[in-house]
């Protein structure tokens, strides 16, 4: 039985060792995900955090300067909680609404890349990166998806940038 | 019309499918033959039905019927004809419809030809399949039908997205959803073998299904990573997307069940690792379907929420439930006998990687649920970036291929040490050589070379196991080639997966090199402006605009040098598809086994005069795709039938050579479709050629300094080969081609009769042709000249090149009538390109 006693230890050795590597990385390297208007309340204290915020674009603000490259754009805040999405109507439904309510929050993005393949009127972008203290949000990384035509059709990394 | 028959065969194959299972359920209770053969027919039936209710939906594409709702949605009247085709799948109903007649398929397939294991299962499992495809089948003509009309009939369709025609994506579906769906004989085979107690059958019958679905789960991951490299310009391959983890988990679970099944079937015991990871493939498989379709999981790439997800969820809990109260009441029958459990045993070394792949699943499972984990455990909600999953996985993956390199050194219980004493030499050197190589050409990084370190044992130990078999045969006076042939068709299960290893070792040089040294820079760049990133400089030549073709390309012509060499052109591409007001950004690669140039055109400005380039460098990625090619031919030969000839009588024996021999074509050609698809669609033209070696007053000329088009050309005096003197301005024609060369480049050997036969052409139509070589020996340029019959006048020079600002050579310049640049091509011309540049420059 001794065999199989280090066995065992050894086996729960790795669980261990993942489950303390799953914890540290959700500390430090997970992004908090929130909706615009938890970004606000929080006010200061976002400054110093990694953000995953999501959105729907506001068409009309999009703006390429492709000789920085850098895109700024404006998104509406949609409900982060997906069964509150589903009352609402549905994601494009809601995405919908988003930009047409004058008042839903609002925050400017700013994108030093590229301008993304799909980032065009209601769809719904995804962002990661910092809140600045100019109250726009700096962009690392934004997906995108448009739900009003290709819900279907986009498997693996269509949207990544 | 069409609409009402494909739902009708659908109707057919959810009638049969449920009929097989109830008449073979009952053959089983009554002990009635007559049932079996009913219910077995039933079986081939749904198949039937079903592949034609496909081949309905394929007529339906091909004939433009846009009456069907799913059809209007998913292609147009423009489409290629094999993106119509391939439009089949490009949904979730038609994947769904596809899913259940592979279902059916697959369950007829395993009543067809039994093997002599899988007989005394065979009732059992064709009920569970039954089962199974009468559930997919049920989802797909109730909620989710592919004929159901379209409330408006358009008169064209909205078309496939743009994103999705490319040949990667074709058969990326279809290999995954084979993988899904084979993942499902070997769940069924094992819970018939728990039923009929014949446990001890079950690994050698559920062995080739796993397999097979194992490696078309592979094919499929493969392909989806190529198609986003390729297609997305974003110069990754993997995301951790949730929906991209939903393929990844069953593949892992099944990669492990193949590993579990290998040590029952030698072993014995691992039955419970191995029934219990057959059930969490299954599962995941479901999960995996759930998930992107129900809403739990925040992805911009799930699947819009439909009704699907609470069915799924239903069947999980049916399929988790029965199979945990079977296993209850097999349990003895699952209770391993006696076997080692030493942990540097060949054993204990297999639970270890066991219990790696269930934890890294497990890791990959909760990245992909943590938003709503974290949600209901503490009041924030996290996100786990693709960093989470770097630095979690990470290391398990690493400890995954240090086991896989220890791992067959140890033998039974033996004295591991002195096995590693006596085998372990060529792991060792492999641990050395692999980081010390990685840090002589540069990769220095320490994480990497530990990265390096390891994968360079488990290499070694591949690497070595396979030599030994080889020299073991050698000495016995076979021929190396031979030896090799044998050593691989002898044992196949044993040494492809020596070569399924390596391929995964390869694959992991990809993806260290690809993780700790990718170089990402963009740069805006004028006409005939360069960059430089590391060794390379990249000119930009010109935008090309077409706007007459749907989608409006827009190329971008990128030369690229290498210590004044000239590579190549690569030529990034953005698409504009009117009817989606959508842009594809389509990257250009240039390949090394070092690594990949990669550049994509992510927009311009002054009209074109400027352009905005996304440039990376993804140092080892050809390791990435290569590993890949030989992760599939392992897994190939690993599933090729062994030839147990000797047992059987000579027409059986012809018959097996002749099936194992066709096996090997159909394996041959799917391995080059896969070459293929890696390899034939990056946007680049292949032209490499040299300077001559630097001294003797050699151009080396800045980029940029070369005259612009419509530009004055410099003038210049020239003596031709035969003495005779040769002016630009003196030429007294309308339009001259000035061609730059050198007899050691071979692109420019190939283009000289290309620029003959142009000459030919237009000679007596005002055209003047002048070849320059680069300064060369006189004798080399006469003979190449002469070799291949150029008879227009053709000259040595040194400063000609320089005022032209010649970078590399080949390049070709047209000047017009008023002596000003009018055209300039980098590399080789074709003469139909030249032609058409002359026509338009004569037309003026």
């Amino acid at each position: 039985m001794k065999g199989k006693t280090k066995l065992v230890v050894a086996g729960l050795l790795i669980v261990a060792a993942v489950a303390y590597l799953i914890v540290t990385s959700t500390g430090s390297t997970a992004h908090y995900f929130l909706t615009i208007e938890e970004v606000r309340e929080l006010g200061e204290e976002a400054w110093e955090r990694r953000l995953t915020i999501s959105g729907a674009v506001l068409g009309e603000t999009i703006d390429y300067d492709p000789s920085q490259p850098r895109v700024t754009f404006t998104i509406a805040q949609v409900p982060g909680d997906p069964k509150e999405v589903e009352r609402a109507g549905g994601l494009a439904k809601v995405l919908h609404d988003a930009v047409n309510s004058p008042d839903a929050p609002r925050m400017e993005v700013v994108y030093d890349d590229v301008k993304p393949d799909l980032l065009q009127h209601e769809s719904q972008a995804i962002i990661r990166g910092q809140l600045g203290q100019d109250g726009k949000f700096h962009a690392d990384e934004v997906l995108l998806k448009c739900p009003t035509r290709y819900e279907e059709g986009i498997p693996g990394q269509a949207e990544e940038s | 019309m069409l609409a009402d028959v494909g739902t009708i065969l659908t109707g057919l194959g959810l009638l049969s499918s449920a009929y097989a299972f109830f008449a073979v359920s009952w053959s089983i209770r009554s002990d009635d033959q007559r049932w079996w053969e009913s219910g077995r027919n039933a079986v081939v039936a749904a198949a039937a039905v079903l592949g034609l209710a496909i081949v309905a939906l394929l007529v339906a594409f091909l004939g433009d019927q846009f009456s069907i709702d799913y059809v209007a949605q998913h292609s147009s009247r423009d489409l290629p004809l094999y993106l119509k085709a391939s439009a089949v799948w490009g949904g979730q109903d038609g994947s769904l419809l596809l899913w259940a007649f592979l279902q059916a398929l697959f369950a007829a397939l395993v009543l067809a030809r039994p093997s002599r294991e899988t007989q005394p299962l065979v009732a059992w499992v064709t009920v569970l399949m039954s089962l199974i495809t009468t559930f997919f089948v049920a989802v797909t003509l109730f909620l989710s039908n592919p004929f159901a009309p379209a409330p408006i009939v358009p008169a064209d369709g909205q078309g496939l997205n743009p994103l999705l025609r490319h040949p990667g994506m074709i058969f990326h579906p279809p290999a995954m959803y084979l993988g899904y769906v084979g993942l499902a004989v070997p769940f069924a085979l094992g819970l018939a073998a728990l039923i009929t107690r014949r446990i001890d059958e079950w690994p050698a019958a559920a062995r080739p299904w796993t397999l097979a679905a194992w490696l078309f789960l592979g094919l499929g991951l493969l392909l989806g990573m190529r198609w986003a490299y390729d297609v997305l310009g974003w110069g990754g391959y993997w995301g951790w997307d949730p929906v991209e983890n939903a393929g990844l988990m069953p593949w892992l679970t099944a990669t492990a069940l193949l590993h579990a099944l290998v040590m029952q079937d030698q072993r014995g015991g691992f039955r419970w690792w191995s029934m219990s990871l057959s059930l969490l493939s299954f599962l995941l498989v479901l999960f995996g379907t759930f998930t992107t379709r129900s809403g739990l999981i925040q992805s911009v790439h799930a699947f819009a929420r439909s009704p699907l997800g609470p069915y799924f969820l239903a069947a999980m809990a049916v399929t988790l439930l029965g199979s945990l109260w079977l296993f209850y009441r097999r349990r003895r029958l699952l209770s391993t006998p006696e076997s080692s459990e030493e942990l540097f045993s060949r054993e204990g070394m297999f639970t270890l990687t066991l219990v790696l792949f269930l934890t890294i699943t497990a890791s990959v499972l909760i990245g992909s649920v943590l938003p709503t984990l974290t949600e209901a455990l503490t009041e924030s909600r996290f996100e786990a970036s693709p960093a989470w999953f770097d630095r979690v996985t990470g290391p398990q993956f690493a400890a995954l291929v240090l086991v896989m390199g220890v791992c067959p050194l140890l033998g039974r219980a033996v004295a591991a040490l002195r096995r590693l004493r006596q085998q372990g030499l060529p792991t060792l050197a492999g641990g050395l050589i692999v980081p010390a190589w990685a840090g002589l050409a540069g990769f220095t990084r320490p994480l990497s070379l530990v990265g390096f370190a390891v994968v360079g044992l488990a290499g070694g130990t591949a690497v070595g196991e396979v030599a030994r078999g080889v020299l073991r045969r050698t000495r016995r006076g076979e021929g190396p080639l031979q030896a090799l042939w044998r050593v691989f068709g002898r044992n196949r299960r044993r040494y492809g997966g020596y070569l399924v290893h390596l391929g995964v070792i390869l694959m992991a040089v990809g993806v260290i090199g690809t993780r700790f040294y990718t170089v990402e820079t963009e740069a805006v760049l004028g006409t005939g402006q360069s960059v430089d990133v590391e060794e390379y400089s990249l000119v930009f030549e010109e935008l090309e605009h077409d706007s007459q073709s749907e989608p409006a390309a827009t190329r971008a012509y990128i030369s690229v040098y290498r210590n004044q060499s000239h590579l190549g052109t690569l030529r990034p591409r953005m698409d504009q598809y009117s009817d989606f007001h959508q842009t594809a950004a389509v990257p250009a690669v240039r390949t090394e086994l070092r690594q990949d140039l990669y550049v994509v055109l992510a927009g311009w400005s002054e009209g074109g005069a400027q352009a905005t380039l996304k440039i990376f460098i993804n140092p080892l990625a050809a390791f990435l795709w290569l590993g890949g090619l030989v992760f599939m031919a392992g897994g190939a030969i690993t599933l090729w039938p062994e030839p147990r000839v000797a047992r059987l009588s000579e027409p059986q024996a012809r018959r097996r050579r002749a099936w194992s021999t066709a096996a090997l074509v159909v394996g041959l050609i799917l391995l080059a479709l896969t070459a293929w698809l890696m390899w034939g669609n990056t946007q680049m033209t292949t032209a490499s050629t040299r300077l001559p070696a630097q001294g003797e007053g050699t151009p080396a000329a800045p980029s940029g300094s070369r005259p612009r088009v419509g530009e004055p050309a410099p003038d210049f005096s020239v003596e031709l080969l035969d003495g005779s003197p040769f002016t630009l301005s003196e030429a007294n024609e309308d339009v001259a081609v000035i061609n730059f060369w050198s007899p050691d480049c071979q692109p420019c050997l190939d283009e000289l009769p290309d620029l003959q036969a142009v000459w030919k052409e237009y000679q007596r139509r005002g055209v003047a042709f002048v070849g320059i070589s680069l300064p060369n020996l006189k004798q080399d340029v006469r003979d190449t000249v002469s070799e291949l019959g150029v008879t227009y006048p053709m000259a040595l020079d040194t400063m000609t090149p320089v005022e032209y600002g010649i970078t590399g050579v080949p390049e070709t310049y047209l000047v017009g009538s008023e002596g000003e640049v009018a055209y300039v091509h980098i590399g080789p011309v074709s003469a139909q390109r030249l032609s058409q540049e002359l026509e338009a420059l004569l037309a003026e």
